[in-house]
């Protein structure tokens, strides 16, 4: 990598005779790749390189060991990953945490971060502290205080219920209920980081345009949807594009934390699958399979976003 | 031969001897004449009860008795022990003494580089020792008749209730039940006449392990696996899930979250309750002056006698200088005494690996009389069977294969002799062919 930056494009090979006007030249192509040299160096090291790596470890069979010989085994990673029903149940259960989360990550915030726009003073800032607080609580600590409340037996939440007349349920327990908590618990962490994301963003909407609809005489819902939301459309954007490519990632700490991918593997997903293969069972060939599975479908949807993104994305000059 | 060959061949040399112990009889230093510190990976110490201040109190006794020593201990989470070991040995940094579960002793004597004690010790101060130990406890930490894991912690399943829930429910807390029907019978008169929960085997929890679940398994005559051919999804071993499930559909074994089931019963809320004996000081704690924490044998099924087999811990020691093996096997021979045993049972409730102390009442004499609650897992001492261990590199795999299948048998839809089946066959896919 270093090298290809040095030397960069246009430099001479083959030991001619360079023209001083060319070493110029080169000189000054070079300093560009100097400037990148550092990330691109800790790009290739940490993120490029384990990922041939992985590649490579995707077809053989090895259980991390420095003494143990890693064996080729060509596809049969993959074909286990296919045969095996954990993969399957996992992709379905990533994808119900993505369409969960949006909700509470996109809409939402969305809804809190306009209609505290125009309250007063000291109060707006009272409730976007409240708003704020989940996410600056330590996630292990979250998980903790949720895993307390939630508890059949002696949890807030079911005490409540049941004070209302209602049945006890087994939030974390009961296979019907347990993911829609986990969605609601990494949801509830985000709606804070949200609602600032876009409050900063609405905020930064240039005045003159609402004053000038209102002399036109028009409502507040129209000025919403015909000034704020397409102003607010790249954070909108953005924050969707975040929650389908990290949402799934977010939630980890919660299942490992609190499910442990249970009850019967209805909270597992993808990333807690990986982490389950290479590291509680030191499949290294099986983890990097199902990550290179992974990460080929993230990419694919990251590309469709950012097309997306800049087609629909409206942005102010 | 080129010279990248040989280059190849020299790093591979070094990579081998830098894991695998250096010699066969490469013997300790006969003592520790100067400063030397070791280090010592254990799991009581990573958790939140009676456990963690006994060891601390076991270490800094040592450390008096023994002024050049110095024990550097890391508190690990008993379910990331043996990873943080293999991760730190990758990274060079040679742990010397480490508590494990029985779990990974074929891999931690083929692969991790374990010092067999037989290798390490001169034969005769190893027979000195070894020989006041109880003889099935030994066992279990022997692979291919070498002693790598000495036998520290450990305990069986016992049956933990709560008399006051028996009262309310109209049964005879004097008269626990011997069987799992039972068990059944008084699950469900406690779930359907105090609304609390009636029966609960710490059997499938993230740090439970297999132990408990062994223990049931075996008692009915089955096994996890016979030789290389994997075999707790046939026989008697999936009869005795099928009656798990069956008490699961009628209410007497309760649904609670898997990993907290230890305070659903501290807090009073479980009628019976099947976990190792090494809660049983925390459970007290909780217990007193709350409701009356009581313990029975393990229950079995029909007439079989049952099979307790061991959860807990064994010392494997890892180092590979000649004084720190000193050291080490100091600190082994120390934690294994008739003093720690003292500290051990009556601290933290694992059974004495020395019967020699029980009648002493220098040490656990009195203790014994006073503590009639350890009769359980003393009378169960007698039938320890070993915990079965699963061979091959993708161990670890087998083993997250059979517990997935077997909480699905139990908790799950499904027929669960199906589920079972089908989960041997994707688990006898990754065992070492014969």
């Amino acid at each position: 990598m270093t090298t290809i930056a040095i030397t960069g494009p246009g430099s001479a090979a083959d030991g001619l005779p360079v023209a001083p006007r060319a070493l110029a030249f080169t000189a000054r192509a070079a300093v560009p790749w100097l400037y990148l040299a550092p990330v691109l160096l800790i790009l290739a090291v940490w993120v490029y390189l384990p990922l041939i790596e992985a590649f490579q470890l995707s077809f053989y069979k090895w259980n991390m060991l420095p003494t143990a010989p890693k064996t080729f085994v060509g596809l049969e990673n993959y074909q286990r990953l296919m045969t095996l029903p954990d993969m399957r149940r996992a992709l379905w259960n990533t994808l119900f945490y993505i369409l969960g989360l949006l909700p509470l990550s996109v809409v939402l915030p969305l809804a809190v971060a306009i209609l505290t726009q125009d309250l007063a003073g000291p109060l707006r800032n009272v409730y976007r502290t409240l708003i704020f607080l989940p996410m600056i609580v330590a996630p292990v600590v979250a998980a903790i205080l949720w895993r307390w409340l939630l508890n059949e037996d002696h949890g807030l939440v079911n005490h409540a219920l049941s004070g209302l007349g209602f049945d006890k349920i087994g939030f974390l327990i009961d296979r019907d209920y347990a993911l829609g908590t986990l969605v609601w618990i990494t949801g509830w962490k985000l709606i804070g980081f949200s609602t600032l994301l876009f409050s900063a963003a609405n905020a930064g909407i240039n005045r003159s345009y609402v004053e000038a609809a209102r002399m036109d005489g028009a409502s507040a819902w129209q000025i919403i949807r015909d000034i704020r939301l397409p102003l607010l459309s790249p954070t909108i954007l953005l924050i969707t594009m975040m929650t389908i490519l990290f949402g799934a990632q977010w939630s980890f700490v919660y299942i490992n934390v609190l499910t442990n991918g249970g009850p019967l593997k209805s909270t597992t997903n993808v990333f807690f699958l990986l982490w389950e293969y290479g590291f509680e069972t030191l499949a290294a060939g099986l983890s990097s399979a199902a990550g290179m599975i992974v990460f080929t479908g993230f990419a694919l949807i990251a590309f469709i976003c950012l097309k997306l993104m800049r087609r629909y994305s409206f942005h102010d000059n | 031969m080129n010279r990248r060959s040989i280059l190849k061949q020299i790093t591979a040399l070094a990579a081998a001897t830098a894991f695998w112990p250096v010699a066969a009889h490469a013997e300790m230093a006969a003592s520790v004449d100067e400063p030397v510190t070791i280090t010592f990976y254990n799991y009581n110490l990573a958790a939140a009860n009676a456990g963690a201040d006994a060891t601390r109190e076991m270490i800094a006794e040592f450390e008096a008795q023994n002024p050049n020593i110095k024990v550097e201990a890391l508190p690990v989470v008993v379910s990331d022990i043996f990873t943080r070991i293999q991760a730190d040995i990758v990274a060079g940094q040679q742990p010397d003494v480490a508590q494990l579960p029985f779990r990974d002793l074929i891999y931690l004597a083929t692969d991790i580089g374990a010092n067999a004690l037989e290798d390490m010790v001169p034969e005769a101060e190893l027979k000195a020792h070894l020989s006041s130990l109880i003889p099935q406890g030994l066992e279990l930490g022997r692979y291919d008749g070498k002693t790598y894991g000495l036998a520290y912690t450990f305990s069986t399943p016992i049956l933990y209730y709560n008399a006051d829930l028996f009262r309310a429910a109209g049964l005879d807390p004097d008269k626990p039940p011997r069987t799992w029907d039972e068990v059944e019978a008084a699950g469900i008169a406690i779930s359907q006449k105090t609304g609390k929960h009636g029966f609960f085997p710490g059997a499938y929890g993230p740090v439970d392990g297999t132990f408990v679940y062994q223990a049931i398994i075996m008692s009915n005559g089955g096994n996890v696996r016979d030789g290389n051919r994997v075999t707790f999804g046939e026989g008697e071993a999936a009869e005795a899930v099928v009656k798990l499930r069956q008490m699961v559909d009628n209410g007497a074994h309760a649904r609670i979250d898997l990993g907290s089931h230890a305070d659903t019963m501290a807090s009073g809320n479980l009628g019976m309750f099947l976990y190792t004996s090494a809660l049983m000081a925390s459970l007290q704690k909780s217990a007193k002056d709350k409701f009356d924490l009581r313990v029975a044998a393990m229950p079995g099924f029909g007439d079989k006698p049952t099979k307790p087999t061991n959860s807990g811990s064994a010392l494997f020691t890892f180092s590979k200088d000649p004084v720190k093996q000193r050291a080490a096997y100091e600190l082994l021979k120390f934690l294994t005494s008739k003093y720690a045993y003292t500290v051990i049972t009556s601290k933290i409730g694992y059974l004495p690996l020395r019967t020699d102390i029980l009648d002493d009442p220098q040490y656990l004499g009195e203790w014994v009389k006073q503590n009639p609650m350890i009769q359980p897992n003393l009378e169960q001492l007698d039938r320890l069977t070993a915990n079965v261990a699963f061979p091959g590199p993708d161990y670890r795999q087998v083993e997250r294969i059979m517990m997935d299948g077997v909480r699905e048998a139990i908790f799950g839809k499904d027929d669960p002799l199906e589920v079972l089946a089908i989960a041997q066959e994707q688990a006898q896919a990754l065992m070492p062919q014969d």
